[in-house]
């Protein structure tokens, strides 16, 4: 009976070598830049990332960056102020394959792996 | 969000525990909190005592005629590593299946990893059930046992045990049954359903604390030691006290959970297992009507669980088309307050066959104290959901 293994390959975002997992997550958070993010919107369906979804991106990671995890789902809403549908709506990935991951958290695989 | 939350992730663990539950646990550690069989002083018979009533009580709820094959564990996980790896032997075959919790398939995915054992798995059917005959069918003459779950904690089915158990009997395999979903839930009486072991858990609808559960043997089925060290007997010789419970427990016991055990068993007891089964399978069948008409609302399992209730233990699994459950999980606890379990709940075979097994789903688990307002609340919540999102 096969195991699931969770997998990362090297791929080049804006310009650098970077490994991402199976559902495109930075392997490492340290390597996300800004034109990363931007052009992983890109290739979800944005042309570009405006100020609110920016600013839903830089509270994600400062607060990743400040606490080491991501925030509960309450402080997500207190931080960028909107509602968690809002910000289902506000990338078109949704809020973890969209939002978490442009932000280059860590892929929150809760009872997956 | 509203400060209230409606708890609707019973299957995972009962929340809240039942008043004086908390209550009662903290008093009667602070008077006999002491290890129980252990030395001579009244406190430590006190608290032997304690746990010999609790393991009395488990016997009967169960149907076990013998109250000193009551091991206590940590959970059902742990009753279910004991008994298995206390039955294998190498070259034996093992049977399971698709529908089990990662407490039956790894251990048993382990032991077949190691060359320990064979094993099989049975499938389920379109409503979730498994069939006797298909389990039958995998009996091998080295089948030492068939290990499954009473109920699927991701459909909530609850499983034919009498009919496999008497197939096993004529087979003479032992059935070992996980009843973390359903004990508690659903009737359970081993020595009439013809069940050799039952692994349980005492902090889901059992409604004690985490960490404590223990496995249920019936007279005849051996389960050898596979833990070993203090029991409080026999002490002066190194090898393991091979008296029941005592050679399958090793260290001391976890007081304060079977304390804790002894009252939810209590408030299940005066509630009645029936009852409380009846007006969960009420609430879950509210929550399937109303979930069932949204066309970007995806239900697995549950299909004839008004039809049929007994059959049904009070959980729904689902997804809502164009979002990930996890987003749906958190939307459903951000903005509405809802605690519900997303992911593939420990039991990636049966999210395999559902189709489910990259992103898995949402489960709703109803509870005593879940209230037909709060059913209410998660189905607008849900329609909300699928309703923005499909928009």
């Amino acid at each position: 009976m096969a195991e699931a293994v969770r997998s990362r390959a090297l791929r080049t975002v804006a310009g650098r070598a970077v490994y991402f997992d199976d559902e495109g997550f930075f392997w490492d958070p340290d390597d996300w830049t800004e034109a990363a993010a931007e052009e992983l919107a890109r290739e979800s369906g944005m042309t570009r990332l405006d100020d609110l979804r920016w600013r839903v991106i830089r509270f994600l990671r400062s607060y990743y960056l400040y606490h080491g995890r991501a925030p509960l789902n309450r402080e997500l809403k207190a931080g960028t102020e909107l509602s968690l549908l809002e910000l289902e709506r506000l990338f078109p990935d949704g809020i973890k394959l969209g939002a978490r991951r442009l932000a280059g958290l860590p892929n929150p695989r809760t009872c997956l792996d | 969000m509203t400060e209230r939350i409606v708890y609707l992730d019973n299957a995972a663990t009962t929340f809240p525990k039942p008043p004086g539950v908390l209550q009662g646990m903290v008093e009667t550690y602070a008077r006999i909190g002491v290890s129980p069989g252990r030395g001579n002083h009244d406190l430590a018979t006190q608290a032997g005592d304690l746990v010999d009533a609790t393991r009395a009580r488990v016997a009967r709820f169960f149907g076990a005629p013998d109250p000193t094959r009551v091991i206590f564990g940590a959970n059902a996980t742990d009753a279910l590593n004991t008994v298995i790896g206390g039955l294998v032997r190498p070259g034996d075959h093992v049977v399971a299946t698709r529908l089990d919790h990662n407490s039956v398939l790894r251990p048993l995915h382990h032991l077949a990893g190691t060359g320990v054992i064979t094993w099989d798995l049975a499938p389920f059917d379109d409503g979730g059930f498994v069939d006797p005959d298909a389990v039958a069918a995998l009996l091998r003459p080295n089948t030492r046992a068939v290990v499954m779950t009473h109920a699927s904690n991701v459909l909530g089915t609850v499983q034919p045990v009498a009919e496999i158990a008497r197939r096993c009997a004529e087979r003479g395999v032992p059935l070992v049954v996980d009843a973390a979903q359903s004990a508690g839930l659903v009737p359970i009486d081993m020595a009439a359903l013809g069940i050799s072991a039952v692994a349980f858990t005492g902090h889901k609808s059992l409604y004690g604390p985490s960490g404590i559960g223990g496995l249920v043997v019936m007279p005849g089925l051996d389960v050898a030691t596979t833990r070993f060290g203090g029991t409080g007997m026999d002490s002066t010789s190194l090898t393991h006290s091979q008296s029941w419970p005592l050679r399958l427990e090793a260290g001391t016991l976890n007081l304060m959970g079977v304390i804790g055990l002894s009252l939810g068993m209590d408030f299940v007891e005066r509630q009645g297992v029936e009852a409380l089964h009846a007006r969960e399978m009420a609430l879950l069948a509210r929550l399937r009507d109303g979930l069932s008409g949204h066309p970007g609302i995806t239900l697995h399992g549950a299909r004839d669980a008004g039809a049929d209730p007994a059959r049904h233990v009070p959980v729904l699994s689902v997804n809502v088309a164009g979002i990930h459950p996890q987003d749906v999980g958190a939307i459903l606890d951000g903005d509405f307050g809802i605690a519900v379990r997303v992911g593939v709940h420990c039991a990636p075979l049966v999210h395999r066959d559902l189709g489910t097994a990259d992103r898995g789903a949402v489960r709703f688990s109803l509870g005593a104290f879940t209230t037909a307002e709060e059913i209410d609340l998660a189905i607008a919540a849900m329609h909300v959901i699928a309703g923005t999102v499909s928009s």
